[in-house]
């Protein structure tokens, strides 16, 4: 490409005062500068610097779920879904019971809650900062104008089904929040209030602490049946019918 | 299917791409439009990169951009995999857009005249009422002398403009919300400003593919966008305005050259 005339060439001053500088110079310094520093950037931040650690705060508590206690009547995922959505919506519930019809006791209901994992895959795999862990409560929670829908949390999750759900409504992640975000409930939620499962649930088989509990891979396992009345109901044949 | 988002792992070049476009413009040498005895150059090489850069990208961004849902639109990819192509794509096309539309801008400070000659005149109406008039018959209009481009075109160029900034912008805060923490209510009104653009963009780009290439009366200027080059005979006939100022200058650069130099001043 020639340049008969060069375009836009020559400032007031003229480029040929010494200085001063052209239209094209300037131009050109603030692209080359600009790219460069960039680059440079860049090139620090992967060879020079350390890499970066975050530290996530543990959740302020954690659901305690019994499945021997559970009687599959889904009464907590109704209530999930009518304080957080305004609706009685098993789809949108944050909590999922799963019953195996031809599973037998005590393998054929699954309670699928949110484990606030210490370390939370759902938070690192975000890439906008909407699924974060809540600076004042440590909740696990998700901030749903951030979501940009690309529902990386819901494959991050080790678990499965995957804890963190895809809200096919309003297009965006969800994740159970401890009712710190259930805005269609009187209570106030989170660590330091209540949670809606909880209270609902007629066979108390959801508890919380603010203890972590002793974590495994497939999640931990939690007796909510000893030193209560359920001792008084002799459910002990059952149990030893299936050898546990 | 990997999960790695490049707007994640490698965002840094989103933000390299409007420096390169800016740099590439310091750099480029233009020529100006001028008859070249039966033809005339109309679009030069930097025209061509600076259109079909942005031109593609914008394409491409629209369908993967539409494919991952609009304010309208339903999401057309379900999560996983699906999106996060999509989404990388998008990454893509946003790079060469950045890259483009930073190459024309800087292109454009370079010489305001670019810039004015793709703004509307005080003709527009009445060019626009003619030249169309013309088009679909009406035998009372005649052809106006329009100049480069036809002032319909430079009045779509003001909606394509403002799609475009507002697109950048809010495209910008979206990429620094990976970076920072941009609060929910700002990206409540910048998400759906986007979205808007977007719909703008989609708006002016359609029409501009049927009357730019589709109209079998517009091939000789969609031919000029690859060889940079139109008859002058079509000059003649369509931008009849222009090619007279292409006569003007290039009488008024031919006066300039034969004017005779000034003799050098002996010393005494």
């Amino acid at each position: 490409m020639t340049d008969k005339k060069i375009t836009g060439g020559v400032t007031p001053s003229g480029s040929d005062e010494p200085g001063t500088f052209s239209r094209r110079q300037f131009v050109t310094g603030l692209g080359g500068v600009g790219f460069g520093a960039i680059l440079g950037g860049m090139l620090v931040k992967s060879i020079i610097l350390p890499d970066q650690v975050f530290a996530i705060p543990a959740s302020g508590g954690y659901l305690l779920v019994d499945t021997k206690k559970c009687a599959g009547c889904s009464s907590c995922m109704l209530a999930c879904s009518l304080t957080h959505h305004g609706e009685t919506n098993l789809s949108l519930s944050r909590i999922q019971i799963t019953q195996d019809s031809f599973g037998k006791f005590p393998d054929d209901i699954t309670i699928s809650q949110c484990r606030q994992c210490p370390y939370p895959s759902c938070v690192a795999a975000c890439p906008t900062g909407a699924m974060h862990a809540d600076a004042k409560t440590g909740v696990r929670t998700v901030d749903e104008a951030k979501c940009i829908g690309c529902e990386r949390c819901v494959n991050a999750c080790p678990f499965t089904p995957s804890r963190a759900l895809w809200n096919f409504e309003e297009k965006h992640a969800e994740k159970c929040d401890l009712c710190l975000g259930a805005k269609y409930w009187d209570e106030v939620g989170g660590p330091d209030g209540k949670r809606a499962c909880e209270e609902v649930c007629s066979m108390h088989a959801i508890k919380f602490t603010k203890e972590l509990p002793n974590q495994s891979a497939t999640g931990y396992e939690t007796d909510l049946r000893t030193g209560t009345a359920w001792n008084d109901y002799g459910f002990n044949g059952a149990v030893k019918a299936n050898g546990r | 299917m990997s999960s790695k988002l490049w707007f994640d792992s490698i965002i840094w070049v989103v933000w390299l791409a409007p420096f390169a476009g800016i740099l590439a413009a310091g750099v480029t040498r233009r020529t100006n439009p001028r008859i070249e005895g039966d033809r005339v150059l109309r679009h030069d090489g930097a025209a061509m990169v600076e259109h079909w850069t942005h031109g593609i990208a914008t394409a491409v961004l629209l369908v993967s951009g539409i494919a991952m849902g609009v304010l309208f639109f339903p999401a057309l990819v379900r999560g996983g995999a699906p999106v996060w192509a999509a989404m990388n794509i998008h990454f893509v096309a946003v790079v060469v857009f950045l890259f483009g539309t930073f190459y024309y801008g800087a292109n454009t400070v370079l010489s305001l005249r670019r810039l004015r000659e793709h703004l509307p005149t005080g003709d527009a109406i009445e060019y626009t009422k003619r030249h169309y008039g013309l088009l679909l018959g009406f035998k009372k209009f005649t052809m106006p002398p329009e100049r480069k481009y036809f002032e319909s075109e430079k009045m779509a160029f003001i909606m394509a403009a403002a799609a475009t900034i507002t697109i950048i912008v809010t495209g910008f805060m979206k990429l620094a919300a990976h970076s920072l923490n941009v609060p929910a209510s700002v990206m409540s009104i910048v998400t759906p400003a986007h979205d808007v653009a977007t719909l703008l963009m989609v708006a002016f780009i359609l029409p501009h593919i049927f009357f730019a290439a589709i109209l079998p009366s517009s091939w000789p200027i969609f031919r000029s966008m690859f060889t940079g080059h139109v008859s002058l005979d079509y000059a003649k006939h369509e931008h009849a305005g222009w090619l007279a100022e292409l006569e003007t200058a290039q009488r008024q650069d031919a006066a300039e050259e034969t004017k005779p130099t000034p003799a050098p001043k002996r010393a005494a």
